[in-house]
């Protein structure tokens, strides 16, 4: 069967509910005013393959955008955006976006087997033991709870193609995996 | 009986822990200062000597210097433990995997959640006296969960290791913190998870970060002031030893000893990035004035091609001189280790038959091989080494690109879980596990910080997986009892003189078993995963055994947030 999640993508930027204001009253850095184009005015992101970065570590956000500049992760929209900011700027906005609240996203409710085939895969990956109980992530480690579940497949598959390099043991542990345990794991991660 | 010689006797140190014990009707006023019992600074170093002895307190994670964890009250035993009933039940504000072992100081209880909260609490009652919750930094890095494994006390003050890699030292009475240490840098892979130890006016503490390329250290700090006394690198700036061949049973590793050597010559010496954390407390001996520690395993854990020679002195047991920090002895068990299966669970001390039969001061190590270690203190030198307890297949097999299935897994057939001793008995438990697993190599450069494992390893989700409790005789090797659980095991065991051994379970069970047999005598359901060491205290004449039940990160084991204290049933 295949994974409802790619019905998803529309759907929910149109139910998107976020769940009230962020708590932080500071003023946004100048430059976030770019990244809410893809990132979202209110932390839903506008597009299917975009991460919900409302909410996410803090830490995991700085190495991100330092990786971009430096080349270690590629991304055509994200490198020349990252490649002009200072490392200020990176603490700056990784700061603000990591105090903002992580916006509720309805998602699919994975099937019984997707459910099945992702524990399979966290038994043999052990992800829960950096992403944690209930895949909270913690400072290098990101979030991936409520993340959207195409951005989450999207990923997975990139660290096992390895299209993406600047989290080297990722590779290492998608290596072999196959389409639709990833999409499993994808649906089931994104739900939690 | 055999006895350490510097153990003290079970009757005198009761005696005396009575006297450093006020009762708690002469200070009812106090309650409404948070001062319950006197006024907390009653941690003598003279009590955590005798703490081998002392059956009113729990005063060392695991148990007193020489690490037993064989408490000596015998109130709750084999007679009447069917009648252990819970007494109180404490909710902590974070549910995520706990690992801590309650300190308990006439009657004050403290203990520590994942992220460094620490709760004082009133061990009869469970209320709280205070909560401290640490400011924790932007930057942490640790790989199997944000554990703690529990405070250190002496004075007036309690001590922790954060997993933005400083310690802390808070006041006992009241949880605010008097001084704050870094002690290494946590963007590099450096965190704390493990309890300190205190000895002499020292606080003493390693780090964690062997899957991040770090440089292991043990490091000594003073308990007044936080200034640093002294530091031992685990792995010294020539790493290379001796180009072992073979393991500490004899079996070959399957080392290419000519490429290691090429490769060495072409890069150096890798002791820069080559791990070794100590994330386990050191045994103390007070009489030699020596420390006895394992050092955990090399990075990359998986790939052994940039990091030639034998590794000094990771997956080693090593003894340094306690005042001043300097070498004493070590013994490596895996050289040049690709498998992860180092040395974690902090040894133990006491007196063993040396291979003629003569009494001698031992050092006891459950090791990831699945087997127990049987060492002689005075040099390290290995004794004998027990029956495996759990299945070994295909070993030294070398991880490949596409996996290679060895027995054990990476977690090892005793992961971190302290080992516990009656000593009566002349007997050691474990807690085992049994995970197959297929072991990938893969190599990439130093990451600088980030994970570096240099492959994966991962479990065979088609394979049954199952633990052990296992009572080894450690002056023979031999197996005297095993018992299998439905999971693997992670946390810690407890023996008593009651005759009794304390074990959880990831499924929730907290048992106990006959000492003796490995009857299970007593079971509780606790709702999450039992995967801390349990303690024991007594106040107020009442014997309580107490764990934490908040689940385990390393095997997702289910999260809950509660500490339990049992007593007898009137």
């Amino acid at each position: 069967m295949r994974p409802a999640f790619r019905l998803f993508g529309c759907l929910c930027l149109c139910l998107a509910v976020l769940s009230g204001p962020p708590a932080a009253a500071q003023e946004a850095p100048a430059k976030a005013a770019v990244c809410a184009g893809c990132h979202g005015e209110n932390g839903v992101p506008t597009g299917p393959l975009v991460p919900v970065i409302w909410g996410q570590e803090f830490y995991y956000l700085y190495v991100q955008l330092r990786d971009f500049a430096a080349g270690r992760r590629k991304s055509e929209v994200m490198t020349p955006i990252a490649e002009e900011l200072s490392k200020d700027d990176m603490k700056a906005l990784a700061g603000w976006f990591s105090k903002q609240t992580w916006p509720t996203i309805r998602h699919e409710v994975p099937s019984d087997a997707q459910t099945a085939e992702a524990l399979k895969f966290d038994t043999a990956g052990q992800c829960s033991a950096c992403h944690l109980g209930g895949f909270n992530g913690n400072s290098r480690v990101p979030r991936l709870a409520g993340q959207t579940a195409s951005y989450l497949l999207q990923t997975m598959t990139a660290f096992r193609d390895k299209t993406r390099l600047n989290a080297p043991d990722m590779n290492n542990i998608m290596a072999g995996s196959s389409d639709e345990t990833l999409a499993a794991t994808a649906a089931y991660i994104s739900a939690r | 009986m055999k006895r350490l010689c510097w153990a003290t006797c079970v009757a005198t140190a009761v005696a005396v822990a009575a006297v450093f014990a006020s009762g708690p009707g002469a200070s009812a006023q106090e309650v409404h200062k948070g001062t319950l019992y006197g006024d907390m600074q009653t941690v003598t170093q003279d009590m955590l000597s005798r703490a081998a002895g002392d059956g009113n307190n729990f005063l060392h994670t695991n148990g007193n210097y020489a690490q037993t964890r064989y408490y000596p009250a015998r109130q709750i035993n084999t007679s009447n433990v069917s009648k252990l009933r819970p007494a109180w039940v404490f909710q902590t504000e974070v549910s995520e995997s706990m690992e801590t072992t309650p300190i308990v100081v006439n009657g004050v209880m403290y203990v520590t959640t994942a992220f460094n909260h620490v709760y004082a609490l009133n061990a009869k009652t469970g209320e709280e006296l205070w909560h401290f919750k640490h400011n924790m930094g932007p930057i942490t890095t640790y790989c199997c969960g944000p554990n703690n494994r529990g405070v250190a006390v002496s004075g007036n003050k309690v001590f922790m290791g954060t997993l933005d890699a400083k310690l802390v030292a808070l006041d006992a009475a009241t949880g605010k913190q008097l001084w704050e240490a870094e002690v290494a840098d946590p963007e590099q892979g450096y965190s704390e998870t493990m309890a300190p130890t205190v000895v002499d006016g020292k606080v003493l503490i390693g780090t964690n970060g062997g899957e991040y390329g770090i440089r292991g250290f043990v490091k000594a700090y003073d308990a007044e002031t936080g200034k640093l006394l002294w530091s031992f690198d685990t792995i010294p700036e020539n790493s290379v030893g001796v180009w072992a061949t073979h393991d500490a049973t004899g079996r070959d590793m399957h080392r290419d000893i000519a490429a290691e050597k090429a490769a060495l010559a072409k890069m150096g010496d890798p002791y820069k990035t080559l791990g070794g954390g100590v994330w386990q407390n050191p045994a103390v001996d007070l009489e030699s004035r020596r420390i006895y520690f394992v050092v955990g395993n090399p990075s990359p854990d998986l790939d052994g091609s940039v990091r030639p020679g034998d590794n000094l002195y990771t997956d080693s047991l090593v003894s340094l001189d306690l005042d001043t920090g300097k070498y004493v002895c070590h013994f490596q068990y895996i050289a040049h280790d690709v498998w992860d299966l180092d040395a974690v669970s902090p040894p133990i001390l006491t007196m063993v038959k040396d291979k003629d039969g003569k009494m001698v001061k031992g050092v006891l190590h459950g090791g990831k091989t699945g087997h127990v270690y049987v060492h002689k203190a005075d040099d390290c030198s290995l004794i004998r080494f027990s029956e495996a307890m759990v299945p070994q297949e295909n070993m030294w097999a070398l991880p490949t690109k596409e996996g290679t299935r060895m027995l054990p897994g990476a977690n090892g057939g005793v992961e971190w879980s302290p080992m516990a001793v009656n000593p009566d008995l002349e007997l050691v438990y474990a807690i085992n596990l049994h995970q197959p697993m297929n072991y990938f190599v893969e190599g990439t450069p130093y990451p600088e910080g980030k994970l570096w494992l240099g492959g994966a390893f991962k479990v065979i989700p088609t394979e049954e997986q199952w633990g052990n409790v296992t009572a080894v005789d450690y002056d023979s090797g031999k197996i005297r009892w095993k018992v299998k659980t439905a999971q693997p095991m992670i946390g810690g065991i407890l023996a008593t003189a009651g005759g009794l051994v304390f074990t959880g379970e990831g499924n929730g069970q907290f048992k106990a078993y006959d000492a003796e047999t490995g009857s299970q005598l007593w079971a509780f359901q606790a709702g999450a995963g039992v995967n801390a060491p349990p303690a024991s205290y007594t106040v107020d004449g009442k014997q309580y055994v107490v764990v934490a039940a908040g689940g385990n990160a390393q095997l997702n084991y289910k999260r809950g947030n509660n500490i339990i204290a049992f007593t007898l049933a009137d």
